[in-house]
């Protein structure tokens, strides 16, 4: 497992991949390696995203921010907090191809505890693994533990205990610490996913003999340091007496005393304190375990969230096909509707040609029933309803278009093709429901990163449409219908986030004109460069002559503007336009002209 | 009295009088400021190259003054009031240096509003009293005794500036001569006489 760097967006949260979807973030989280926090990475936000667990200092994010890839990562434990101990989630590392893990893959499978226990590695061990009658009896990995949901005392798995055959009616023993019994479900997550991230007992077993060498150098290094044969504990490091084959403090499984000392005493020779000497921890490998500290609350729902995720692969899907409808196998009828299944992979069963009306008809009651089945799957659950998101978002869209279409053919055709298109590039959508209740604070930063990366987001260049420059109103409307009537934001939300601009050092700017209008601009956007590019037009005009003869010297005075030319030449609302105008007034810049033609700003050459 | 005389060479204006925003009101107080000072220096110059002394504003926003034909822009009366007001003030009160005075109860033409006219001072009377007094000094006629008709029509001042000067302005500026002790002033009216000292 590696900490990988991190692709910051204009917002300063990670550029997510494509099809990477953000699950939940939580502020105020502090990095460990190990037992030992990373310094400069004690406060920032966590970002879990589908594929991804990210970490982005709040502090100097460009630098300080790293990201750990979930296919990398075993399971994930936690821990909750204890007086001044905050809670935390302990991220653990799978075992490296080449690299096996030795504890795990020494008790792993009764084959390679045989092996181990004739190795000659093994001597200091009292017990070899082959004398446990219970590791020899059963074919499942020893060292899996569930953790006790009303406790979280991590209990080792029932020796008994095969996920294969294992009903709800399997008994399972209550919990060492509080006796209750634990869901069945609980166990058996853990027991599957204890299963799944073991190597196949074969590859580990050709590895071994030079691991145990290594093995051996340490396990006689240690011999000298510690007393004669006592074997620490992998978990809690208690040192236990060399007979005993659970720990006596946390009951942690003692593997074979030599191996699992022998582990945690490598890491510890190779790296002591591992990255207090460096600066930055990106690409440095993560041998142990990395944990987050969740100094702000959160650390359940991040949990609950990284399990869910852990459980799903969604990396794994990553371009493949999606899962062809139902719809296919029971109606012999092609799937019509392009956004049920865009990239069907087989063909449709022979066609039914119906031609002229008769076809027209039975094409819309085609599409009709599809939508009806993705409708209806969709939200039969929420859980379903994510699954399927993607497909639902085409399909609103379409709905909408369509809708859009019928209805206002008086709106431009670039606004609704914007409009509709946006949901879709908006990637990163900030939702009360990714971050844990109460967070008011949290809501708002991270919408307003939202705004800013939505602002400054190339691809739709909202506010060079704009000039650079458009009005709160405008932004807030636009977003919203961009989100399709889902998660609306409410206006005090959004100008509070876009109040915050300022604060997250966000590269765009709330400003407020005099007659209070507010407006969003670029934050290197200031009045001077208004008023430089007004000035430098201003010249401009005073240089070409005038359409038709003018009663004033224009080689002095230039012409008169009014507010909707300025609008319309700097591609600004006429609102926006008549506030900078008079900004610039304001600056001596301009004066002004009231006529019967209305409004005019000319170049000041009364104060000159 | 607005325009007594429509002297051969035509006022020459300045440039800001072809200015159309020059007619507006400005609302910022540092283009205003200029602005006022800008209109101070021309109604000023205009009724000195005019040589009035009284400006009545209902008259005059139709005069070349106030109405620019070229540009068809016009002062109006609200705008010319504000600036003529202005100009009462001092500079401490953030005015144009008392360059003009409002005429109480003059009522020009029948036309009894208030604020509708007021003495220009080109020169105020303090200044025109150094003019006479100087005046005096080098023609040598201390002691003399003149009439007001006499200062202001006589032959004797007719290469002067104060020739054919407004009678009450006269007046003015004899009272400043009299306060500073320069002069004296008896007769009664119509027939006023003053003495210099």
């Amino acid at each position: 497992m590696f900490f990988k760097s991190l692709d910051l967006t204009t917002a300063l949260r990670p550029l997510l991949l494509p099809d990477e979807t953000l699950l939940f973030v939580q502020d105020a989280v502090g990095l460990y390696e190990g037992k030992y926090k990373i310094p400069d990475y004690q406060n920032g936000h966590a970002y879990l995203t589908s594929h991804r667990v990210c970490y982005v200092a709040a502090e100097d994010p460009r630098k300080y921010s790293v990201g750990i890839d979930l296919k990398e990562i075993d399971r994930a434990e936690y821990q909750a907090g204890f007086f001044k101990s905050s809670p935390k989630i302990t991220i653990y590392p799978k075992p490296q191809k080449g690299k096996t893990d030795k504890s795990r893959s020494a008790t792993s499978s009764p084959a390679v505890s045989q092996q181990s226990s004739l190795h000659p590695g093994n001597p200091s061990s009292p017990r070899p693994q082959s004398a446990v009658p219970q590791k020899s009896s059963s074919p499942k990995p020893v060292n899996a533990t569930w953790i006790c949901p009303i406790c979280s005392f991590s209990n080792p798995l029932p020796s008994h205990f095969d996920p294969a055959t294992a009903t709800a009616a399997t008994q399972l023993p209550p919990c060492l610490a509080c006796g209750i019994k634990p869901p069945f479900t609980t166990v058996l997550k853990a027991a599957i996913s204890a299963a799944a991230s073991h190597d196949s007992p074969l590859s580990s077993t050709n590895l071994l003999p030079a691991e145990d060498n290594q093995a051996q150098r340490n396990g006689s290094r240690l011999g000298s340091s510690e007393p004669a044969g006592s074997v620490s504990c992998p978990r809690c490091t208690f040192v236990n007496h060399p007979s005993l084959i659970e720990c006596e403090m946390c009951g942690a499984p003692l593997i074979s005393g030599g191996t699992s000392i022998t582990r945690d005493d490598a890491s510890r020779a190779n790296s002591p304190a591992p990255f207090f000497a460096q600066s930055r921890i990106t690409n440095t490998e993560v041998t142990e375990s990395v944990k987050l500290s969740f100094r702000d609350g959160g650390e359940k729902t991040f949990h609950e969230r990284l399990k869910g995720a852990l459980i799903q692969r969604k990396w794994l899907l990553q371009n493949a096909p999606p899962v062809p409808p139902p719809s296919q196998t029971a109606a012999a009828s092609p799937s019509i509707p392009a956004i049920a299944a865009p990239e069907s992979p087989q063909p449709a069963a022979p066609r039914i040609t119906a031609v002229g009306i008769a076809g027209l008809e039975q094409r819309g009651l085609e599409t009709r029933m599809n939508n009806q089945l993705v409708i209806g799957n969709a939200f039969e659950d929420l859980e379903a309803l994510m699954a399927s998101a993607k497909q639902i978002v085409a399909l609103a869209e379409t709905l909408a278009r369509e809708s859009g279409m019928a209805t206002n053919g008086g709106a431009s055709a670039e606004t609704n093709a914007v409009l509709s298109e946006s949901a879709a590039a908006l990637g990163m959508v900030t939702t009360k429901d990714m971050l844990s209740s109460g967070s008011e604070n949290l809501y708002l930063s991270e919408l307003s990163r939202n705004l800013a990366e939505y602002l400054t987001d190339d691809r739709k260049g909202i506010l060079q449409r704009e000039g650079g420059i458009m009005s709160l109103i405008d932004l807030w409307a636009v977003f919203n219908r961009s989100r399709n009537g889902v998660e609306l934001v409410s206006p005090s939300d959004f100008q509070r986030a876009a109040e915050l601009w300022k604060k997250l050092k966000l590269p765009v700017r709330l400003r407020r004109f005099k007659s209070g209008l507010l407006v969003v601009q670029r934050y290197d956007w200031s009045d001077e460069k208004t008023v430089r590019q007004l000035q430098d037009w201003m010249e401009e005009l005073r240089r070409v002559p005038p359409d038709e003869s003018v009663p004033w010297d224009w080689t002095v005075f230039g012409r008169a503007v009014t507010a909707q030319e300025t609008a319309q030449r700097f591609k600004w609302s006429v609102g926006v336009a008549a506030e900078e105008l008079e900004m610039a007034e304001d600056r001596g810049v301009l004066c002004r002209e009231e006529g019967i033609e209305g409004l005019r700003f000319w170049n000041n050459h009364i104060a000159s | 009295m607005a325009t007594a005389a429509s002297t051969a060479a035509p006022f020459p204006f300045p440039s800001t009088y072809n200015f159309p925003p020059f007619f507006t009101p400005q609302p910022n107080n540092t283009t205003r400021h200029s602005q006022l000072q800008k209109w101070s220096s021309l109604i000023q110059a205009w009724c000195r190259h005019h040589r009035t002394y009284r400006l009545s504003l209902v008259d005059a926003v139709d005069t070349p003054l106030f109405h620019n034909a070229v540009l068809r822009k016009r002062l109006d009366l609200g705008e010319a009031r504000a600036i003529v007001d202005w100009m009462t003030k001092s500079e401490e009160q953030g005015g144009g240096g008392q360059r003009a005075e409002w005429i109480v109860g003059a009522a020009a033409g029948g036309n009894a509003a208030p604020n509708s006219v007021a003495w220009i001072w080109w020169r105020r009377p303090e200044e025109w009293a150094d003019v006479l007094t100087d005046w005096i000094d080098a023609t040598g006629q201390r002691g003399v005794v003149l009439t007001v008709f006499e200062l202001v029509q006589g032959e004797a001042t007719v290469s002067q500036e104060f020739h054919g000067m407004d009678v009450e302005v006269m007046m003015k500026t004899l009272n400043v001569l009299v306060k500073r002790g320069k002069a004296q002033v008896f007769g009664n009216d119509g027939g006023e006489g003053v003495k210099f000292f």
